[in-house]
């Protein structure tokens, strides 16, 4: 798989979550590419182009990145705040996709800059609608900021 | 310390004839030299005003004081060479024809001195050529200064050029923005109220509404299509060699639908390596397969691409056997928004062949429309070849 | 999604715009209020409360153009970025233009999203209601936090 062709990168540790979220978006033709991270030390070194990722660009980051907040390693809070902080990543559009409850999450969270916070339905059609509404806004009706199109527009020359 | 001595003109024939000034400075270290050389000159066409230097330090300051039209230096001067005036020229910012003064020098020398920059060696035991040399070297001056002037010249235009360009950009923008948001007014409220008041007012007042309408969203269009039109050429993208085969064929692909719709068969010969800005090519031929595809004839569309090489670029045809083209309007078809028929017959607004000739004309080539025997229409468009356009650099 | 009824705060200087807007949000499934102002130096006054919006509620999603006469979009996405009173709240810009540097200009400010007014009727009810159903039917929004 191409890293640079990412279109989302789902940092989620719940293999059942990560299924039903990757079929929600796969069914309604919303997403092609997607990447899985399954804890917070990979998301990092994904979307900052290091360890097994480091051959990765700068330049072509994941269109849109779904972040958990309970991670092993390093929680979502803080892969939140890294990327948010960083002139390289700051752009990257990030909706947090929790089942955090709290108040203080939802906060801080928007406060760190994420662009949107979700809270995961319990019910699994409710959810698999969520994803799907997601993946509409953020996917077509959303202008991201313009990593992608650069790559379009030169025809691939120079 | 040596001192210098100006001296002054000494005309030798009574002054009937008026002859042409020239300043000199002689850079010379031998006294019995100068005077030779000096003698020598005002015996020729010349009013000469001369100045003299020995050391680099003199030259210096007399070239700075007065700026002479032409220097004349000996090779060797002890502790500098006559050469080394070049240098100094360069660093005061003066462009002034040298001529080397010298004893025997030896060819491979002289072309070293040449290839400094000196303009002519007259050699001290044959001083009669000294006025042809003098000669040779205003005509290289005057030569210099053209071209110093052609250089400015060619720089102010680069500037209006870019300044006109800007000029673009924001015009493209305003277009893009500023009017596209009135027309959007037009456009959703007038459908608006076609789909509140449909039924309940006239006939007459729904045909209003739907003009109204089709006018809007055919303003939408235009703007659109200028905007396509006006980013040809302003992209900042670099010539890439680029496969015409590859081109060709994902052109066909893209309009596939319409080739099987209509049963069209296209084909192409081998097509060449060609240096393209970006998506360029693939572009003229969208527009000129898809013209040949939506102006067809009775017949099952049959379209031939080619490409021959004729000296340093090659010669692409686009052949159908379509509808054809009248030749008195073979030329203004590559008008911007000309369109040959109704909108109800042919729909689009006349804007392809627009951006084909532009495309083609910015690449350095040549497009025209021509009338096929036995119906339909030849497209042809040159464009220069790979070799050349490489020699001339990536724009 | 909100227990309470969604504020949503439209700022655009064009009246047509603000009215496809809201007969847009009229139709779509989650029901919001929203208040409207025409400039960027009322956007800001109304998320201060200051003067005639003393009593203003503070909006829970804000729709802002870019081109606005006094303070433009910019300007106001740039203090609501830095104010911690509001830069919580999401922000999506909702503007004309397309351009490349526009977008990634928003983005760098802080914007949380970008939509570009379509060019058909609609389009534009489509987009609103996406809009809609996303912000106020899916995301959880900050609630008011008493300052």
């Amino acid at each position: 798989m191409n890293f640079d062709e990412t279109d989302i990168l789902l940092v989620e540790d719940s293999g059942d979550d990560a299924e039903l979220a990757i079929h929600a978006l796969r069914r309604e033709h919303l997403a092609n590419n997607i990447f899985i991270a399954r804890d917070g030390e990979e998301a990092l070194d994904f979307l900052f182009c290091r360890g097994p990722y480091s051959a990765r660009s700068f330049e072509r980051p994941p269109r849109l990145v779904l972040l958990d907040l309970k991670l092993r390693k390093v929680d979502g809070i803080e892969v939140l705040k890294q990327l948010k902080q960083d002139q390289r990543t700051k752009a990257v559009p990030v909706v947090v996709l929790t089942s955090s409850r709290e108040e203080q999450d939802l906060v801080r969270s928007y406060e760190l800059g994420a662009n949107s916070y979700i809270q995961k339905p319990v019910d699994f059609e409710k959810f698999r609608e969520t994803v799907k509404t997601v993946g509409l806004y953020w996917m077509v009706i959303n202008r991201l900021p313009v990593f992608r199109e650069a790559k379009q527009a030169a025809g691939g020359g120079s | 310390m040596n001192t210098t001595a100006t001296r002054t003109a000494r005309e030798t024939e009574p002054s009937h004839a008026l002859k042409p000034r020239l300043r000199v400075l002689l850079v010379e270290d031998d006294p019995a030299d100068r005077d030779l050389i000096l003698s020598e000159l005002n015996k020729g066409e010349f009013e000469i005003h001369s100045d003299a230097a020995v050391t680099a330090d003199e030259f210096r300051q007399r070239i700075r004081a007065n700026c002479p039209d032409v220097v004349l230096a000996d090779y060797n001067l002890g502790q500098w060479r006559g050469t080394d005036a070049l240098e100094i020229m360069r660093e005061e910012g003066l462009d002034i024809p040298l001529i080397l003064v010298s004893g025997a020098l030896g060819d491979v020398t002289a072309v070293e001195c040449i290839k400094q920059g000196v303009t002519d060696y007259v050699l001290k035991d044959s001083l009669g050529r000294l006025p042809m040399a003098l000669r040779g070297a205003l005509k290289d001056k005057s030569a210099r200064e053209e071209r110093k002037r052609a250089e400015e010249s060619l720089a102010e235009k680069v500037e209006e050029l870019a300044r006109s360009n800007a000029d673009l950009e924001q015009f493209a923008y305003v277009a893009s923005h500023d009017l596209q948001e009135p027309l959007r007014m037009v456009a959703a409220y007038t459908q608006l109220l076609a789909e509140r008041y449909r039924g309940k007012l006239d006939e007459q007042a729904d045909k209003y509404i739907n003009y109204a309408v089709e006018g809007a969203v055919r303003m939408q269009s235009l703007i659109q299509d200028l905007l396509a039109f006006s980013r040809v050429g302003r992209q900042e993208i670099g010539v890439k060699s680029t496969d015409c085969n590859e081109i060709v064929e994902r052109t066909i692909e893209n309009l596939q639908g319409t080739i099987l719709e209509s049963g069209a068969v296209v084909t192409h010969g081998p097509l060449p390596r060609l240096m393209v800005r970006g998506l360029q090519l693939q572009q003229v031929f969208q527009h000129l397969i898809g013209n040949a595809l939506k102006f067809r004839g009775p017949q099952t569309p049959a379209i031939q691409i080619a490409a021959t090489k004729e000296g340093a670029e090659w010669t692409f045809t686009v052949a159908d056997n379509g509808i054809g083209i009248s030749p008195e309007y073979a030329e203004s078809v590559f008008i911007i928004f000309n369109r040959l028929h109704t909108r109800t017959e042919y729909p689009g607004n006349g804007v392809g062949l627009a951006i084909c000739k532009k495309i083609v004309q910015q690449h350095g080539g040549r497009i025209r429309a021509l009338p096929r025997d036995g119906g339909g229409t030849i497209f042809n468009f040159t464009w220069p070849a790979e070799e050349l356009a490489e020699s001339r650099g990536p724009a | 999604m909100m227990t309470t009824m969604a504020e949503i705060l439209l700022v655009d200087d064009n009246p047509a715009d603000l009215d496809l807007t809201i007969d847009a949000l009229a139709q779509s499934p989650w029901r919001t209020h929203v208040s409207t102002v025409s400039d960027g130096a009322e956007a800001m006054a109304y998320l201060y409360r200051e003067g005639k919006y003393s009593e203003a509620i503070r909006p829970h999603l804000v729709l802002l153009d870019l081109n606005l006469p006094r303070k433009d979009g910019r300007a106001v996405l740039a203090d609501m970025k830095s104010k911690p009173a509001l830069r919580r709240i999401p922000v999506v810009i909702f503007s004309t233009s397309q351009a490349r540097k526009d977008i990634e200009s928003s983005y760098e400010l802080g914007a949380n999203s970008y939509v570009s007014k379509p060019p058909t009727l609609s389009e534009w009810v489509s987009a609103v209601k996406v809009l809609n159903e996303f912000w106020i039917g899916c995301a959880c929004l900050p609630r008011e936090v008493e300052s």
